[in-house]
């Protein structure tokens, strides 16, 4: 065997791995409803969903400002506590929609990571 | 009706010119392929193509110019002004509007090739019409994505000269345009002179953002040369003549794309908030991979300048990367990451006109290389297991596995597409990609280390090895001394620091003792010294990254729970000293500059006496920013071995009007119910409740020996001093009395007002002085050590490159 077919060889099999990775679940998350990700609890799940708000938000940062509490509806129409371990964004009222990046414990949905998007301001 | 004060001659001149552009892209691609077919005729096909070629620039040039003109002179008539700029920005910015929009990027790719090609012409000699053949097909599909017209209800281009704001659906019926004066029987509109434009992004009102387009382009655009050398070698079948006429100009867009990469890198650095220069988002891999298959093309092309061997690699690598710029500029612009990234551009509706090109180029190369499958030579030796070429062959291998593994990941939201998948990147995306990217550059600096030790054919491994153990030794005391010094605790990045270091050290010593210092002949050295030293940057600088705004405030929080102990914001109240990392910070209050607000901090460092010394202040800002809703940009102290990086991640925007003198009054109380051993919050201390006792001097208050007294024992903590105070709760003949207490340091008040003995919990209202309410702001700080040497490597890299290039064009001519 030549020494350019055991580098085709090599090349195949990490781009194999590297396919497999990107398809596999422990390595990608999956953008779901709050009911899919309470039926896998400890996986991450992206839910995506819009503020109620109706409901308080609590963000005391002069306590933690690591913690803030709202409720989310996702696109299914469940709504669900959310806590994020994250500052309040800046901003946060005015999103239109929001990404929400963690996983669900307890019937609530602990988050890590925020993603929005707001309202175009002009128009 | 009629509109006054339109400009509308302006937006015809620009739209010949793009029609210019287009046919005459056309007339030049079809004569330079019949000027390249050898036939009687082709003489003639070339000075039509050549003329053609240069009056498609002139187009070009022209719409340029146009285009500028219509932004300096504000004519918001006109859709692509209105969207991308505004009166009140400063003019030096009139750059970043014009390719902020789409159209206005694809233009300036186009211009760069226009150039290019215009260089082509006077140098590429025989090879003139075959390569200007497929350059001026590229500017055919590049140039009609300005045409905008309507063929067959499919709209091809978007052109920013005919599209007018008026025309826009949104403003159809709004009063602006739809309101008329009645003068002599005619209905006049006068809009013009009442509107301003939607301005550019505020973000993007960086400098940063005046130089990285033009060069991240200009290395767009210089990919196009080996791809279109490439192609003319299969069509003409001369396999291997373009190889020594393209080198120089793929390591161009070696340096070009490199410090373009970079110096998006830096921008975001410097004026994004997510904490470095380097987030894997899309964006930056779409232009990242080209850049890798790039470098492995150039050394696969050098492998075949001096070895006539995987020729066929070859070919592969020069197309492919082409294919992956239009891959990447497809996965920007398309709209298809979606959520994925933050700054992907907006939709044009542009995104089957460039899938429909990337498979037109991506077509005519792999049939290019079927049909000329048999013309590559067989190769009759393989390569010596210690020749430099087999080693450079490795590399690029390594390259394309490293690219292939970042754009499959990438492109998730094209599978999810594809296959109607929901997946998404994982939120430790930028882990998962170091941790598979980590191989692959721990093997590339290995080998860039060894690369030019290797001769090519083969290597006497003794001589080898006695030729490189200096730089092994070396190498290896550096590596400890930084391991050492920096506290590198992560085996596999100790390794990357050992490879990157040998890297830079092997090459270093290639130059003095082999090259002698002659500095002409030592660019692939430097140039492999920047790499290395790029990749050592970021090692360093990302693994050591320090995020010191920990939770300092004296507060224990830890005890209260596993969520207390991620928190990587520091809480600031203005005029409070807290310690942070090395340093001691004060917020000091806020700013507001235009629609920026900067949070002044200040800096100082203690010395054995305790004294505070002030070092610096950083004003990290928070942009409201009027399309993107507010955005926190960072501000970062730059010291010679480390930055110090800070953003704002929460903060009252208000500016609140400055309180009367009611410094006595209190706030409403606040009850708690809690339990010995339970934490209460006031606004500038915690409160912990220790224990209830009798233990009391009744006579003092004329008490009775029947009256019952209980102390609540509550230990307050602010940052620096603890205090004791003790709330009664009497009971006096059956009636109960309260005997408030009180923190006169802190404005703190408080109240035994119940107490329950089933259960032990005691109720404790807590008043503070309306004093007590202090701005505040939540910011993240971190520490980013010795990230300039990433920042000097590409500028090395770039000048080794260039003095490459230069040995390389004296070989040409």
């Amino acid at each position: 065997m030549k020494k350019i077919h055991v580098l085709g060889i090599i090349f195949i099999a990490v781009a194999i791995g590297a396919i497999f990775t990107t398809l596999s679940t422990p390595f990608t998350s999956t953008y779901a409803s709050f009911a899919e990700a309470a039926s896998e609890t400890g996986r991450e799940f992206h839910v995506v969903g819009k503020l109620n708000k109706d409901k308080k938000q609590i963000y005391e940062p002069k306590v933690n400002p690591n913690l803030f509490t709202f409720y989310m509806v996702d696109n299914k129409g469940a709504e669900c506590e959310v806590i994020l371990h994250k500052n309040k964004p800046q901003d946060f009222e005015r999103s239109e929609q929001i990404v929400l990046i963690g996983k669900m414990q307890n019937q609530v949905f602990e988050a890590s990571d925020i993603l929005m998007k707001c309202l175009a301001l002009e128009k | 009706m009629e509109y006054i004060g339109e400009h509308l001659g302006i937006g015809k001149i620009g739209n010949i010119f793009v029609i210019l552009s287009f046919v005459f892209a056309l007339l030049a691609s079809v004569s330079y392929f019949f000027a390249a077919k050898d036939t009687d005729d082709s003489a003639s096909w070339k000075r039509i193509a050549r003329i053609a070629f240069r009056i498609h620039g002139i187009g070009v040039f022209g719409i340029v110019c146009t285009m500028f003109a219509m932004l300096y002179n504000h004519y918001f008539e006109y859709e692509y002004v209105w969207h991308h700029s505004n009166k009140e920005m400063p003019i030096r910015y009139i750059l970043s509007c014009f390719w902020e929009g789409q159209e206005g990027s694809f233009l300036l790719w186009t211009f760069w090739h226009v150039v290019i090609g215009l260089v082509l012409q006077r140098t590429a000699k025989k090879w003139e019409s075959p390569v200007m053949a497929t350059i001026s097909l590229v500017q055919v599909f590049l140039a009609s994505m300005l045409l905008g017209i309507t063929i067959f209800d499919y709209h091809l281009g978007s052109n920013p000269f005919t599209v007018l704001l008026r025309d826009n659906p949104d403003f159809a019926n709004i009063p602006l345009l739809t309101d008329f004066n009645l003068i002599d029987g005619h209905k006049i509109n006068n809009y013009i002179s009442k509107i301003d434009g939607r301005g550019l992004n505020p973000l993007l009102q960086n400098y940063w953002m005046t130089i990285h387009p033009p060069t991240l382009f200009l290395g767009f655009a210089l990919t196009v040369v080996p791809f279109a050398y490439a192609i003319a070698g299969l069509w003409k079948k001369n396999l291997t003549d373009w190889l020594k006429p393209a080198l120089p100009w793929t390591f161009a867009g070696v340096a070009v794309l490199g410090v373009g990469v970079l110096m998006g890198g830096a921008w975001a650095y410097e004026a994004l908030s997510f904490g470095g220069f380097w987030a894997w988002d899309p964006v930056e891999n779409a232009s990242l991979v080209p850049w890798l298959t790039l470098v492995g093309t150039a050394h696969l092309m050098l492998i075949n300048r001096n070895k006539g061997q995987s020729l066929f690699i070859t070919f592969g690598f020069a197309i492919l990367t082409f294919i992956l710029i239009l891959y990447s500029t497809y996965l920007t612009r398309s709209g298809i990451l979606g959520e994925t990234s933050v700054h992907s551009f907006p939709t044009a509706g542009m995104s089957g006109q460039l899938l429909a090109y990337l498979l037109c180029f991506l077509i005519m190369g792999i049939v290019l290389l079927i049909i000329n499958w048999k013309n590559f030579p067989k190769q009759t030796e393989e390569e010596g297991l210690w020749s430099r070429e087999f080693w450079m062959l490795v590399g690029a291998i390594v390259l394309l596995v490293s690219s292939f593994q970042i754009i499959f990941y990438t492109s998730i939201p094209v599978w999810n597409k594809l296959f109607g998948m929901n997946k998404a990147p994982l939120k430790e995306v930028v882990k998962f990609y170091n941790d598979w990217q980590l191989p692959f550059a721990f093997i590339t600096t290995l080998l860039i280390a060894i690369g030019q030790f290797l001769k090519y054919k083969n290597t006497d491994l003794i001589l080898f090895f006695k030729k490189i153990a200096l730089s092994l030794i070396v190498s290896l005391a550096l590596t400890i001394f930084m391991i050492y010094i920096l506290n590198f605790t992560n085996t596999y990045y100790s390794i990357l620091l050992f490879s990157s270091i040998f890297a830079a050290v092997a090459n270093f010593d290639y130059m003095v003792r082999v090259l002698r210092g002659k500095i002409k002949k030592a660019g692939a050295s430097i140039a492999h010294i920047g790499f290395a030293l790029v990749l050592l940057g970021a090692l360093i600088s990302t693994s050591k990254k320090d995020i010191i705004s920990k939770n300092t405030s004296g507060k224990d929080l830890k005890g209260l729970g596993e969520t207390f102990s991620n928190d990587d914001n520091i809480l600031l109240t203005k005029g409070d000293t807290l310690n942070m990392g090395n340093y001691f910070v004060t917020y000091i209050g806020k700013r507001q500059e235009g629609i920026n607000i900067y949070f002044d901090v200040n800096y100082f460092t203690k010395d054995a006496t305790g004294k505070l010394t002030k070092e610096f202040s950083l004003a990290p800002l928070v942009q409201t920013n009027p399309r993107m809703g507010n955005i926190a940009e960072p501000d970062t102290r730059h010291f010679a071995t480390f930055d110090v990086y800070t953003h704002v991640t929460y903060a009252d925007l208000e500016f609140k009007e400055p309180k009367k003198d009611n410094n006595d009054e209190y706030d409403e109380a606040k009850k708690y119910t809690i339990k010995k051993g339970d934490t209460i919050f006031s606004s500038n201390a915690i409160i912990i409740f220790d224990s209830l006792s009798t233990n009391f001097d009744k006579s003092k208050y004329k008490l009775n020996d029947s009256d019952i007294v209980v102390l609540a024992h509550l230990r307050v903590l602010d940052i620096e001093k603890k205090y004791e105070t003790t709330p009664a709760y009497i009971i006096r003949k059956s009636e109960v009395q309260k005997v408030e207490s009180k923190v006169d340091e802190l404005g703190l008040k408080f109240v035994f007002s119940k107490i329950n003995t089933e259960n032990g919990k005691i109720d404790i209202s807590l008043q503070e002085k309306k004093s007590n309410a202090r701005d505040f702001i939540v910011m993240q700080a971190m520490i980013f050590p010795y990230i300039n040497i990433l920042w000097l490597g590409c500028i090395i890299m770039a000048i080794g490159t260039i003095l490459a290039i230069i040995e390389r064009l004296k070989k040409v001519s």
